[in-house]
């Protein structure tokens, strides 16, 4: 079944959602970088489950939000994303960004939600190392510094193996904005959120790649640690892309937590 | 046409091959380089230098304020005018000048402010400027921000000095809940307020609709042109009409008796173009600091970058200005013919320029060159 792209409207804002595939509903919430569209890993996952893949509020061809400040906003909003899209109770998935932002609506909610994944998430201060200022760095000094080795990504050159376009150098403009405004200060954390993990004893899995550059792959101990029901996996020759960079084992990774492939 | 005496007051006092293996002197050369005792004499130095400049007969003496590097400093511009808001007499005082979207407290900046003020008999012209990259950096503010700070951060301290307190302030970005500063400029309503310019087309507007001096930094005159054109536009929505007094120019300037002496002494404005500017886009640009337009502005503004510029090409761009007093009263003269500019402001000592150089170039100035160009 080929995706289709919605435009979903939340608290009038208008967020540009890819869809596709059939079987429960999955949320699944991009990073900093912004929504990379129907990637293999997630036409693999759409073999089971609903797919929706939004692009945040301020991001790509989403509507504007400069009225937020931080990612407690962007998880209100995709609180209330589920209930606008009748989701019932979907299993999430966040990544980088996404992933603080997935991490932040189960602590407010964890009713809302049924599993979760996490994938190299922000959103701890990490007890060792440094999360990587990537503001500080030009785009194509951090897609070097963000995967472990670009040769071994499958889909390299349909994401990133030409110069982009006018249109596109905007949209990315637009992504690094809006990742400014809702992570600068505390960067690319919030103190207090460690705190609140506790309350969540949703089955999570989190995932990490071993040569991370950006996130410490200790913050995922640190996440393991505060969540009462979660698994560590961390992916060897894996940068912070786990998604693009070993699309498969990713796939498969979260296929098996979720539970989809049992269903068939 | 006034003239106003400004030195960076920099601290070049290290290698130059150990600031080479860093990607900017800004933000990363790191401060074991920086020399306490040098630093202190230093001091002295340039706050002798610019007594000197008042005593001359400077019309105003320019102060700035940058952060995390060697090119200037003078971290607290408002520090520094107190001071020769007490060891000065007659010059104005020109902070060009607190960068507003750093600022945590407007109100203890109005203060401040007004402090300096009456040390110096109402002698204060409060610049305000949105700051470079650097500075975003330096205090951590999201330059996502900045433009939305630097206006309310300034609607801020202009309620202070001219409403009635105690109000309350629920800003988007400043809340304060009971501001009463118990402290008042001299100058009624307020001290002239300016702005510099280098490529936001919106600080110009901005500026026009105020009235408030607009000065464009180490610009060709076809952009300074351009900007002044965004000025008026502003002054022309609400109806002000636009004077020399409310336009100014910035460039780098040195004099002395024979022009191969001021050439030599002009070498040292390349350090300030150079050197000190190197650095990737991200540490002066941070994303979200400038709007498309102001982006593309600066594109069209700056087509090479100063610091690729020669010594020879700095001069022929008027970005420099170094020869006799006969010379530079001509250069200036040019400047004012081109650009209608009543004020030019000069960046007057650099680098290694010596202390004696200096002087002798502020005893030319104020002998020769500003009552040449008074008149214009």
């Amino acid at each position: 079944m080929r995706p289709r792209e919605e435009t979903i409207s939340v608290g009038g804002v208008s967020v540009h959602t890819w869809i596709g595939g059939q079987g429960d509903p999955l949320l699944v919430l991009h990073g900093a970088g912004g929504n990379r569209g129907w990637t293999r890993w997630l036409a693999q996952v759409a073999e089971r489950f609903t797919v929706l893949a939004p692009t945040h509020p301020g991001f790509g061809r989403s509507g504007d939000a400069d009225w937020m400040d931080g990612i407690d906003d962007l998880a209100r909003f995709h609180l209330w994303f589920i209930e606008a899209a009748g989701l019932g109770r979907p299993h999430l998935v966040g990544h980088s960004i996404g992933g603080w932002t997935a991490a932040e609506m189960a602590t407010m909610s964890p009713g809302s939600i049924d599993r979760l994944v996490l994938v190299a998430p922000v959103g701890l201060k990490p007890e060792k190392g440094e999360i990587l200022d990537v503001f500080y760095y030009s785009p194509p000094q951090l897609l070097t510094m963000t995967v472990h080795d670009p040769k071994t990504v499958p889909e390299w050159d349909e994401l990133y193996g030409r110069a982009p376009t006018p249109a596109e150098i905007e949209i990315a403009t637009r992504n690094r904005e809006m990742a400014a405004r809702l992570t600068w200060k505390p960067y690319m954390h919030n103190p207090r959120l460690a705190h609140f993990l506790p309350r969540v004893t949703n089955p999570t899995l989190i995932v990490w790649g071993r040569e991370d550059r950006v996130v410490p792959v200790e913050c995922g101990e640190q996440y393991r640690r505060l969540l009462p029901n979660a698994d560590l996996t961390v992916l060897e020759r894996c940068g912070h892309l786990p998604p693009v960079e070993q699309p498969e084992i990713f796939a498969r990774l979260v296929l098996d937590f979720l539970g989809g492939h049992n269903r068939r | 046409m006034k003239l106003y005496y400004f030195s960076e007051m920099p601290h070049h006092e290290f290698p130059d091959e150990e600031g080479d293996k860093y990607p900017s002197l800004r933000l990363e050369f790191p401060n074991r380089f920086f020399d306490r005792e040098k630093a202190a004499a230093n001091y002295q130095r340039y706050l002798t230098e610019y007594e000197f400049a008042d005593q001359a007969g400077f019309d105003g003496l320019m102060i700035n304020e940058h952060h995390s590097t060697p090119s200037c400093v003078n971290v607290g511009v408002n520090m520094t005018a107190a001071v020769l808001g007490r060891t000065t007499r007659r010059a104005k005082i020109l902070l060009l000048g607190n960068i507003l979207p750093i600022e945590e407290n407007p109100v203890r900046m109005a203060e401040q402010l007004a402090m300096a003020d009456l040390i110096s008999g109402g002698r204060v012209l409060s610049g305000f400027v949105r700051g470079v990259g650097v500075e975003t950096w330096w205090s951590n503010t999201n330059p996502v921000h900045n433009r939305e700070r630097f206006e309310e951060c300034h609607d801020l301290i202009l309620k202070c000095w001219t409403e009635p307190g105690p109000f309350r302030w629920e800003g988007r970005h400043y809340h304060f809940r009971h501001v009463n500063p118990w402290c008042l400029p001299l100058q009624k309503p307020h001290p002239p307020i300016w702005t510099p310019g280098t490529a936001s087309p919106e600080t110009a507007v901005w500026a026009g609709r105020r009235g408030y001096t607009y000065v464009p930094f180490l610009v060709p005159f076809e952009i300074a042109r351009e900007l002044f054109d965004y000025y008026r536009q502003g002054a022309a929505e609400v109806g002000r009409t636009v004077t020399a007094d409310n336009l100014g120019f910035l460039i780098c300037a040195v004099t002395a008796e024979t022009k191969a002496k001021a050439l030599e002494a002009g070498r040292h404005f390349v350090w300030r173009m150079g050197p000190t500017l190197r650095a990737p886009t991200e540490y002066f640009a941070p994303v979200g600091m400038r709007s498309r337009a102001g982006a593309q502005f600066a594109l069209r503004a700056r087509p090479r970058s100063l610091a690729t510029l020669s010594y020879q090409e700095l001069l022929d761009g008027q970005f420099i200005v170094a020869g006799t007093p006969d010379e530079v009263i001509d250069r200036f003269s040019r400047i004012q013919r081109e650009l209608g500019v009543g004020h030019l402001l000069l960046e007057a000592q650099e680098s290694r320029m010596d202390h004696p150089t200096t002087m002798r170039s502020i005893e030319l100035m104020g002998a020769k060159v500003i009552p040449g160009v008074a008149a214009l």
